[in-house]
């Protein structure tokens, strides 16, 4: 029996290192092995940019041949929510994918790729008690009463896993599902329903403030300290915005690349399978609150391709953005495009419409073990009442079997390349030289600006962190009769032309050059 | 020889100690005598009629820490962006306790880089206090219960820039980051140039007989605009300067350009929103060190910024969007302090930054109330009411301005039309007022400027709370058991906690702690005389107070089983800490 065992064991070990060379989402040591593997690649550079509070490497992958600075460039982030395993997969795997399937791409793109912002939180999923955390390892006093992190969950059941926790309580204000016996949901009090249960978070109240699990033993979290809607003095907030070194790092990096004109975020929010909503009241605050009009269209446009590229249908997802959050900060503070999607949704199952219980009745239906039946617990906080403990295990919600991630990251790779395709494109045409005699020359050209998308977002026009597009005649001041040596623009729209024209002395080659890092750079040789 | 000497010498300090109380009868023997209201004799003697270099204020800073090292330490709190010390004073009655157990005042000025008289404000606050020490019953006491934190100079790498580049009144307003300011991909390749070679950027004129202006025929400094049906002799062409990068703009790209008062972490705003931004709260790194110390001092319960001009004492909010975070209560308080200061500095107005001045989005006075709980004030100091003693229309107002400089400086605040052969314009005049004229204080001004400030942030620091425990009564309850109740007193105007502190639990509640007694129950007395209580079930033996308001008390009361000597103290982050024992 024991040599069985044994051999199992070994079996086991040989299948996970090499057949199925994973078969659960990765260690952050697997993580950074597949880093540094793509690090080797000639058009990568692995770089560390920060080391978080607990000691773990911040990582970008700047992926690109040739001047990748001058470029337009797309960035991916993931891990941006820590219990969001499965953004930092899609990450990686569009690393992988991209250079080892889709080099192509690179000659007229740079990809930043920043597989895991959150790896102090992502750790968690890992560890020999397994929740869904957010924080970093920052000591925070997340309520304030003078004590950091004094009142986190406990494992009162002993699985190694933080689920729920249920109090029988006439007072309470939960009650069983209808559609599903294992889901509690909120009495509808407007109803008539009566509540049975207090619902709370595994755990004790070990500060002795009444209060359960308020006092979380994580630290700040990434995707709620940014600038954009900063929730001040919340709990995994903090009292400043952008207070913790990866957001630092990560800003004053991206900070410094005037290439990207567009992010992809793998998290919870999702502007693409259905775009933001475009508000005017709030737009025309000055602390603006809603996409701009013009952007709203750009948003539409790529949520269509997403559609028409994702084979996934989201399932009830109304979240489209939250306070501090990193995509909107992307588009509402950095002036990029912006978008955002968690990469997968519980399929809609039998017409349930607690999340849930939709989930189960699919989890169900597939034989898998995802639910923890509730069980009686000795509480020492409620000595006199009963207390079970159970719930759906943590991360199934929002993160698929690890084999389900191959396939969705084949669709998200697609989608980002096709993104790259629509990247803007300056070009220059119709270039027309007229000798005007005496040795002038009147020169004239159109920019253009070959693609659906311009070269400034309406937020991006308004950014001083975008590079203007620069118009540069390499003549000396002298020769030019007329026309400006050096030209600055806005912005041009999709598919807009522009037209120029100089009056030059002299003979031989001069040359034109057009764009901005975000752009690309169009160039043009005049023979006088 | 030697040995004489300091035998001598001995013998001398020893008679000196013995004649200390004739001192005064032979006073009459010395020939300068002592002024009301100013430190006589100095350790460190400073002249208030001029203006210092980083350096310069850095090496005051440091001969008042030497001179009165029972008074004063100084430290470096971090680097600015050249990498130059931040330096602050610690100012407080060391033998009294620590600074960190007192109520304390920050104090910084010169965070804009051409306002510079605030490092000297900020130092005269330092010198006063350390000087008046020994003389002065009112600063003794002050500097047994208060602390203050002064930084003369928040920005000192462009603070040493304005004095020692060429620059105008207005420049430069950021550190010395240099950034892209025309959006062409290059940063800082159109700086200023000072052609004339005098170290202040004034304007540039040109003969032209279509122009619209003329000299004053009365005072041939001035340029004035010649009527609708009348031919002009000069043209305007704008600053001294030249088009460095070719673009047909002059002086268009030079240091910053960015806001340090925009940088702080409340309510902060992009670029687009708030112009002078950077990247995130706390870019800068002079900023940073600041925001580093206040949170490790959170005894700092009032703060002073110091910036130029128009006399003004400013209270946020900066942005209407902040117009509930300063809630009524809270104005109180700041009206109070806010009204004795416009009566202390004569021409000084007490205003509102969003609707009285601008609106500023991550200003610094914001954060030190909206993040910290801490009651600030930024003065705008230099009044063109000082020069004349009458409303001159506010400041920039040209005639008072060569006004002043004929009948008050003779000349000395104008550099003089000159000719001078411009590269880009052909021939033209430099000239116009000198950047230390205008915003800066002529030198005449700036000593009894900086006292009457100084003064202010005195009696702002004076109402930082100050705390103390009394009334402690017993009451036998029988069975071996007593309550005592116990009266905290705050005798000053501000509260422990102001109310934006208490709505977020910025900081701890103050604890009222008693020790020597067995403590059965312990309770806040909401309402003694209908006994109202509140009990806390959890170490009542340290009970936590919310708040402690201005003026007025909590009462705490406690039930215990023994105990004859025991004492009660209580310890607040912003109020200090005081004792009661039996």
């Amino acid at each position: 029996m024991r040599k069985l065992i044994l051999t199992g064991l070994l079996v086991g070990s040989w299948f996970c290192s090499s057949v199925f060379a994973q078969s659960d989402y990765p260690t952050l040591s697997q993580i950074n092995q597949r880093l540094q593997k793509l690090g080797s690649n000639s058009s990568a550079e692995l770089k560390t940019l920060s080391k978080t509070a607990g000691g773990k490497d911040i990582y970008v992958l700047k992926i690109g041949t040739g001047n990748m600075d001058q470029k337009p460039a797309i960035a991916v982030v993931g891990g941006v929510e820590g219990y969001h395993v499965l953004s930092v997969e899609l990450a990686l795997q569009f690393a992988e994918k991209l250079i080892a399937e889709h080099a192509e791409a690179l000659q007229t793109t740079t990809f930043y790729v920043f597989p895991n912002m959150s790896p102090d939180a992502y750790e968690q999923y890992h560890a020999a008690l397994k929740y869904e955390r957010r924080g970093n390892a920052s000591a925070v006093d997340h309520d304030r009463d003078g004590t950091a992190n004094d009142n986190g969950y406990s494992d009162l059941n002993g699985d190694g896993l933080i689920t729920w926790m249920r109090v029988e309580d006439p007072m309470g204000d939960w009650t069983v599902s209808k559609e599903d016996p294992r889901v509690m949901v909120k009495a509808d009090r407007s109803k008539g329903e009566a509540g049975k249960y207090l619902v709370m978070k595994e755990s004790k109240d070990d500060d002795k403030d009444g209060k359960f699990a308020e006092d979380l033993k994580e630290g700040i979290a990434f995707n709620k300290s940014l600038t954009y809607k900063f929730p001040v003095f919340e709990p995994l907030a903090g009292d400043i915005a952008v207070s913790q070194a990866e957001s630092r790092a990560l800003l004053d990096y991206l900070f410094e690349q005037w290439n990207i004109f567009a992010f992809v975020t793998f998290s919870p929010s999702n502007n693409l399978s259905s775009p933001l909503k475009y508000n005017a009241g709030e737009a025309r605050k000055r602390v603006v609150s809603s996409i701009l009009e013009k952007d709203q269209v750009i948003n539409a446009m790529v949520s269509d391709v997403y559609n028409k590229t994702v084979s996934q249908k989201a399932f009830q997802q109304t979240n489209q953005g939250t306070d501090g959050d990193f995509f909107q900060w992307a588009y509402f503070h950095f002036a990029r495009l912006s978008f955002s999607t968690p990469g997968y949704w519980t399929p809609e199952f039998k017409g349930k419409n607690n999340p849930e219980a939709n989930y189960l009745a699919w989890a169900d239906s597939l034989g898998w073990n995802s639910f923890v039946p509730w069980t009686e617990v000795k509480h020492p906080d409620f000595p006199n009442q009963k207390v079970e403990v159970g719930g759906v295990k943590p991360f199934m919600l929002t993160n698929p079997p690890y084999e389900k991630a191959a396939e969705i990251s084949a669709e998200h790779t697609d989608f980002i390349l096709k993104l790259a395709g629509m990247q803007p494109k300056l070009e220059f045409h119709n270039l027309k030289t007229e000798a005007l005699g005496n040795g002038l020359t009147r020169v004239s050209v159109d920019l253009f600006n070959n693609s659906p998308l311009p070269t400034h977002s309406e937020m991006g026009a308004r950014s001083r962190w975008l590079r203007k597009i620069r118009i540069d005649l390499d003549s000396s001041q002298d020769k030019i009769i007329s026309g400006d040596k050096i030209t600055l623009v806005e912005s041009m729209g999709a598919f807009e032309k522009i037209s120029y024209s100089w009056i030059i002395r002299g003979t031989g080659n001069i040359s034109l050059k057009a764009g901005a890092p975000h752009t690309g750079f169009a160039t043009q040789t005049i023979k006088l | 020889m030697k040995i004489m000497k300091t035998r001598k010498a001995i013998v001398a300090l020893a008679l000196g100690a013995l004649s200390l109380g004739a001192l005064d009868a032979n006073a009459q023997h010395e020939n300068y005598f002592r002024a009301i209201g100013t430190p006589h004799k100095p350790k460190v003697e400073i002249s208030f009629n001029r203006y210092y270099s980083s350096e310069g204020l850095w090496d005051l800073m440091k001969k008042i820490a030497a001179a009165h090292p029972d008074l004063a330490k100084v430290e470096s709190i971090g680097k600015s962006v050249q990498g130059r010390d931040i330096l602050t004073i610690t100012i407080t009655d060391f033998s009294t306790g620590k600074d960190t157990d007192k109520p304390a005042m920050w104090i910084d000025g010169n965070i804009h880089s051409n306002e510079i008289q605030g490092g000297e404000f900020s130092l005269y606050v330092a010198w006063y206090l350390t000087e008046m020490y020994a003389d002065n019953d009112f600063i003794k006491q002050l500097l047994k219960e208060k602390t203050f934190y002064i930084t003369p100079t928040i920005n000192p790498d462009a603070r040493n820039n304005f004095f020692k580049e060429p620059n105008n009144a207005n420049t430069p307003r950021s550190g010395m980051l240099v950034l892209d300011n025309d959006g062409d991909g290059l940063a800082g390749e159109d700086m200023m140039d000072d052609l004339d070679g005098d170290g202040n950027i004034t304007m540039m004129i040109r003969k032209s007989p279509t122009g619209r202006f003329i000299k004053d025929p009365l005072d041939s400094r001035r340029l004035m605009m010649v009527g609708p049906d009348q031919v002009g002799e000069y043209e305007m062409l704008g600053q001294e300067g030249i088009d460095n990068d070719g673009d047909g703009e002059v002086n268009d790209d030079g240091i910053g350009y960015y806001d340090p008062n925009r940088d702080w972490g409340w309510n902060w705003q992009p670029d687009y929103i708030q112009r002078g931004a950077l990247r995130y709260p706390f870019t800068l790194p002079e900023n940073r060190a600041i925001m580093e110390f206040v949170m490790k001092h959170p005894n700092i319960a009032g703060a002073q910024s110091f910036h130029n001009s128009g006399g003004m004492i400013l209270r946020g909010p900066g942005a209407e969007e902040d117009v509930n975070t300063y809630t009524r209560e809270d104005i109180r308080i700041y009206d109070a302090i806010g009204k004795v200061g416009q009566e202390m500095i004569p021409g000084y107005r007490y205003i509102t930054v969003y609707k009285d001045l601008y609106t500023v989005f991550g200003g610094e006075l914001d954060w030190f109330y909206g993040n910290r709980g801490v009651f600030t004030y930024s003065n705008e100091l230099m009044n063109p009411y000082l020069y004349f003693h009458k409303d001159g229309g506010g400041r920039g107002n040209q005639d008072e301005q060569f006004r002043v400089d004929q009948l008050l400086t003779f000349g000395d605040a104008f550099v003089n039309w000159k000719e001078y052969e411009h590269p880009q314009f052909g021939t033209v005049e430099i000239g116009g007022f000198k950047k230390t004229f205008g915003r800066a204080h002529p030198g005449f001004l700036l000593e009894q400027d900086a006292h009457r400030n100084a003064a202010f942030t005195i009696f702002h620091a004076y109402h930082t709370p100050k705390l103390s425990v009394m009334n402690v009564e017993e009451e036998d309850l029988g069975g071996g058991l007593k309550a005592i109740t116990a009266t905290i007193f705050n005798e000053r105007m501000m509260p422990t906690h102001a109310s934006q502190d208490l709505k977020y639990k910025i900081e701890r509640p103050d604890y009222v702690t008693i020790s020597g007694a067995k403590v059965v129950a312990g309770f806040v007395v909401e309402d003694e005389d209908r006994n109202k209580f509140k009990e806390q079930k959890s170490s009542p033996e340290k009970i936590a107070v919310e708040n402690i308001p201005g003026m007025s008390a909590v009462k705490v009361k406690w039930i215990v089983s023994s105990g004859s000597n025991y004492s009660i103290s209580v310890n607040s982050a912003k109020g200090g800490k005081a004792t009661w024992k039996k």
